[in-house]
């Protein structure tokens, strides 16, 4: 049998869809809070030492030559006036959560994508009557006088959430574009295919094989090419996307929490590790049971100095939720790693959840003691502060596995609203 | 030049019922009196259940970052910033 393919025309529906983006945003925060670093070249990075990593170089580092994944000291060396500062988590948030509230006002549609990004649909409400760039202007203009004069937002409009998050990646900082039927032919003709989110080298191998080199041969491209050159259903979903069609309204459940450290120094030696993992563990634990999870699969991630890989996850023959016993699970995937190399970064994380109360009882009423007891250490925690009380093993992890801002996940800030509600 | 410390310091915080606002005015460090010009960016945290209010603020020549514990009304001072770069 054979199937004809239709072919999609560019969706006609006027755009309703807007992509905000705050521009250089822990930096710019950053630059908020500090009168005296405005205008000047700021760099938020993992640790302020020359091999630490720069996450957020704010736009006047950024006209420097400063990037974010540099070391500090290529930083430096790029602009030697460059100030760096460590990140400040609960200042992100707290911008994180002004900005929602703020747009909120606008529609109850409101998507956080990242910490610094949101998208929002106002298809009916009355904004959208108004206009789509009458109103990105005034959700620009309230940003400055509501949360912080120094804020930022570059604005894009479109049709469906990747036409906006592209328009709103055509013209940084304090952008405002809208890509819709009457200019997505010359947005396209002037950008690369790696301009698209989405696309990497990877996927840029797969196109440049089907004879597809700039966006507008991907989106001349017809769907069976496409079809080729992703060999899945991710060749249909770039058909759609390129023609203005909703495919990525799509919300993902939790299926995994985990916790990572880049360490400091590298460890090599499982011993040194343990502390670390333990830590990890403890934190991970907290939140998996305080969302009212458990959890059947614990995995374990190293990431080396020279960039290899080793990662491995178990199914535990019950269900896991006591910080010791995930701990336990955790020792024995590492027992189980044949490579001793310096260590960049330690992960670990809980698969396969299940709710709390749907957990099989145990027989003896071991597990019920077990959480009684976890759940009084969590409250003591809870209420006088994150390792009040913790396992001996942690002591002398110190300012191991501080507070971070999760890169480009959304799960943690749902915590964070929990938190600030 | 920033310099992060954690000292206790005397600030003066007013509340204007008209506006709304509750602001740091003034603050004594060091034995010198320092007029806050500016609230750059006022944040919230918890540390257990204990609030803690954060006023990033500049004076003339310096920023001052003051934590409130909400919970005994103490304030700390937990960075200085010169306006230098560095």
């Amino acid at each position: 049998m054979t199937v004809r393919l239709v072919k999609l025309g560019f969706n006609p529906k006027p755009p309703t869809v807007m992509h905000l983006d705050l521009n250089s945003c822990f930096a710019s925060v950053e630059q908020q809070a500090d009168p005296f670093l405005r205008g000047r070249p700021v760099a938020v990075a993992a640790y302020d030492s020359p091999g630490g990593c720069i996450i957020a170089p704010s736009v006047e580092a950024k006209q420097a030559g400063v990037k974010v994944g540099m070391r500090v000291r290529q930083g430096r060396s790029l602009c030697p006036e460059l100030t760096v500062l460590p990140p400040d988590p609960n200042k992100y948030r707290a911008v994180h959560l002004a900005l929602r509230k703020l747009l909120e006002t606008y529609t109850d549609k409101v998507c956080p994508k990242s910490i610094d990004e949101f998208v929002l649909d106002l298809e009916g409400a009355p904004a959208w009557r108004r206009g789509m760039v009458q109103a990105a202007g005034e959700i620009k203009r309230r940003i400055r006088e509501e949360i912080g004069e120094w804020l930022r937002v570059s604005v894009g409009i479109g049709p469906n959430r990747f036409l906006a998050k592209t328009a709103a990646s055509l013209r940084k900082p304090d952008g405002l574009e809208t890509i819709d039927e009457s200019n997505f032919r010359q947005v396209y003709r002037r950008l690369a295919v790696t301009d698209l989110c989405g696309i990497k080298t990877g996927n840029l191998v797969r196109l440049n094989g089907q004879g597809i080199f700039t966006a507008e041969d991907f989106y001349l491209a017809d769907e069976a090419r496409l079809k080729a050159a992703f060999a899945s259903v991710a060749g249909y979903y770039w058909y759609c996307r390129l023609r203005g069609w909703e495919i990525d309204e799509v919300v993902f459940g939790r299926r995994s929490y985990g916790n990572s450290y880049a360490l400091p120094k590298s460890l090599t030696d499982p011993e040194e590790l343990l502390p670390i993992l333990l830590k990890l563990v403890v934190k991970m634990g907290a939140r998996v049971r305080r969302a009212g999870w458990r959890a059947r699969g614990v995995h374990v991630s190293l990431l080396y100095r020279d960039w290899s890989h080793w990662h491995r996850g178990q199914v535990q023959a019950e269900t896991v939720f006591d910080d010791r016993d995930i701990y336990a699970a955790a020792v024995k995937i590492l027992g189980a790693c044949p490579y001793r190399k310096p260590v960049h970064t330690l992960a670990v994380s809980c698969f396969d959840l299940v709710k709390a109360g749907s957990a099989q009882m145990s027989l003896f009423g071991e597990a019920e003691r077990k959480e009684r007891l976890a759940r009084a250490i969590d409250e003591i925690n809870d209420r006088w502060g994150q390792y009040v009380i913790t396992p001996a093993l942690m002591l002398g992890t110190g300012e191991n596995v501080p507070d971070r801002v999760a890169f480009g996940g959304v799960k943690e800030l749902e915590e964070a609203v929990m938190a600030a509600v | 030049m920033i310099q992060k410390l954690s000292v206790p310091v005397s600030v003066t915080l007013v509340f204007d019922h008209r506006r709304r606002t509750a602001a740091p005015t003034q603050v004594v460090f060091d034995g010198r009196e320092y007029r806050i010009l500016k609230v750059g960016f006022h944040h919230t945290y918890r540390r257990g259940r204990t609030l803690f209010q954060v006023f990033s603020v500049a004076a003339e020549t310096v920023y001052f970052r003051l934590v409130l514990n909400t919970d005994n009304l103490f304030w700390t001072l937990e960075e200085i910033h010169d306006g230098e770069a560095g």
